[in-house]
Formats: C-alpha cells, sequence, structure tokens
C-alpha cells in the first residue's frame, strides 16, 4: 500500500464532512456505508501485511531475542530466561510495575475509606 | 457462607496452596513462574481462606496493618536490592556487573539479585491482591477511622 498522506488527508476530510456536516439522508447512509467498508479493508490490507504467525524473519526476531536465548544463562546465572529477561535485563520495567500496583492499591484504599 | 465441607476442605487445603505459592516465588529463576504468579498463589490461599469462613476471620489473619506493611515493604525491598548495583558502582538494578556472584545456574542460590528481586515482587503481588479483596468485599470497614 502505497498511499501519499494527500489522499490520507482527503479521506479523512471526507469522513469528517459526512459525519459531522451532512444531514441524514439516504445519500448519507450509503456514504457511511461506504466509509465502513473503507475502514474495513485497510485494516484487513494491514493485516494480511503482517507477517505470518512464527515466521523467521518476523521484525521481532531481531538480534535482541536472540541474544537472550544466547547468553541470559551465562549472564544472568537464571535457567528461566523469562525471570532472567524480567528480573534482570528489564528489571526496571518490572520496578514500573510494581509501581502500578502501589498506585492502584493506594487509589483503591483512597477512595474507599473515603466515605 | 457456613458450610462444614467447604470449610473443612479449605482448611486442609491452605497451607498446600501456600506452600506452592511459596515454591513458585523462591523457583522462579529455574523453572516457569516467578514473583508475580506466586504471589497470585499466595494471595488466592487467603482469598479461599476469607471466601470459606467469613471475612472477619480471614482479615483478623492478615490484618490491615501488616498488609500494608508488607506492601510497602516489598517496594522498598525492590528499590533496596536495586540500590545494591549503584552502591557497588554500577547502573541502577545492575546485577552480573556490579560483581553480584551469578553462582551455579541450575542452584536455588543463583543469578544473583533475580531471587531478592522476584521475592520482593510476590510479597507485593500478594499483598496487593489480599488488600484488594478485603477492602472491596468490606472485610476491614471497622479497623480504620469510624466514620
Amino acid at each position: 500500500m502505497e498511499a501519499s498522506p494527500l489522499v490520507g488527508v482527503g479521506i479523512l476530510l471526507l469522513i469528517a464532512y459526512v459525519f459531522f456536516y451532512l444531514p441524514r439522508s439516504q445519500i448519507r447512509n450509503l456514504l457511511v456505508i461506504v466509509i465502513l467498508f473503507m475502514i474495513g479493508y485497510a485494516l484487513v490490507v494491514t493485516v494480511a501485511e503482517m507477517p505470518v504467525f512464527g515466521s523467521a524473519n518476523a521484525p521481532a526476531y531481531n538480534h535482541v531475542a536472540e541474544r537472550y536465548i544466547e547468553g541470559a544463562v551465562a549472564e544472568t546465572g537464571a535457567i528461566n530466561v523469562i525471570a532472567a529477561i524480567i528480573m534482570d535485563y528489564r528489571a526496571f520495567d518490572t520496578l514500573g510495575e510494581a509501581t502500578v500496583l502501589f498506585v492502584a492499591i493506594a487509589a483503591a484504599i483512597a477512595s474507599l475509606k473515603a466515605h | 457462607m457456613d458450610d462444614l465441607v467447604i470449610r473443612s476442605v479449605s482448611r486442609l487445603v491452605v497451607p498446600f496452596i501456600q506452600l506452592y505459592g511459596f515454591y513458585v516465588i523462591f523457583y522462579g529463576h529455574l523453572s516457569p513462574g516467578g514473583g508475580f504468579a506466586g504471589g497470585a498463589i499466595v494471595a488466592s490461599s487467603m482469598i479461599l481462606y476469607g471466601l470459606s469462613f467469613n471475612l472477619e476471620a480471614g482479615s483478623r489473619k492478615l490484618g490491615h496493618d501488616i498488609s500494608s506493611l508488607m506492601e510497602s515493604g516489598g517496594a522498598i525491598w525492590f528499590l533496596m536490592i536495586g540500590l545494591i548495583g549503584i552502591l557497588f558502582g554500577s547502573n541502577f538494578l545492575a546485577n552480573r556487573f556490579a560483581g553480584v556472584s551469578l553462582g551455579t545456574p541450575g542452584q536455588l542460590f543463583s543469578g544473583g539479585i533475580i531471587f531478592f528481586l522476584s521475592l520482593g515482587i510476590g510479597v507485593k503481588v500478594a499483598s496487593t491482591m489480599i488488600t484488594l479483596f478485603y477492602s472491596l468485599s468490606g472485610g476491614e470497614d471497622n479497623s480504620g477511622t469510624n466514620s
């Protein structure tokens, strides 16, 4: 799909015109159906261009995953690579998750004990 | 809910659930699991206790003060373990680069700080789930301020 940005802006303007300015009529309903089909077509094309599940050429399988699989035991000492990732390589991310838990429980208690 | 069968079975089952939860936490770096899953299992044992007995008995077993202490303690424990890396002249939450001994892979005490980090996460997740359950079910209304 090679659509220039001008086409995208035109489609957005058409959608805005149809949804916000056109009075209710048969033509408006027809245009709404056409626009919804266009959006659905774009989504289906996007999904069709995604790599197949499990394919070795997917962008997710880059050198980072290879590094984790090959060097996790030597670099962290943990056999479980998942634990090595979430507690060593991405430990700062885990700290963020712990912060999310803390904020959630603080908000729940604050709103429940307030009344 | 006051049922003899449920009470007897849950009294039998709760220690085993807690043992399994602690196993999942402590062996997180060796087998599938870790702090999040093990903490949820430990918390589910306390939730089962509170559901099969009544909520007051459950919240007496693990009061609000202890639960909030576990909650804050887990977060502070995680941060303190992370600060060890800075103390030894490396980055925050550094493991190997801070000079922590990694041990033999496959042993229980291996993996440097991973073991201690997942312990803190497990305590934190367990206390979060327990506190949320007892707060939302109204089991400890009379423990706070009488408003």
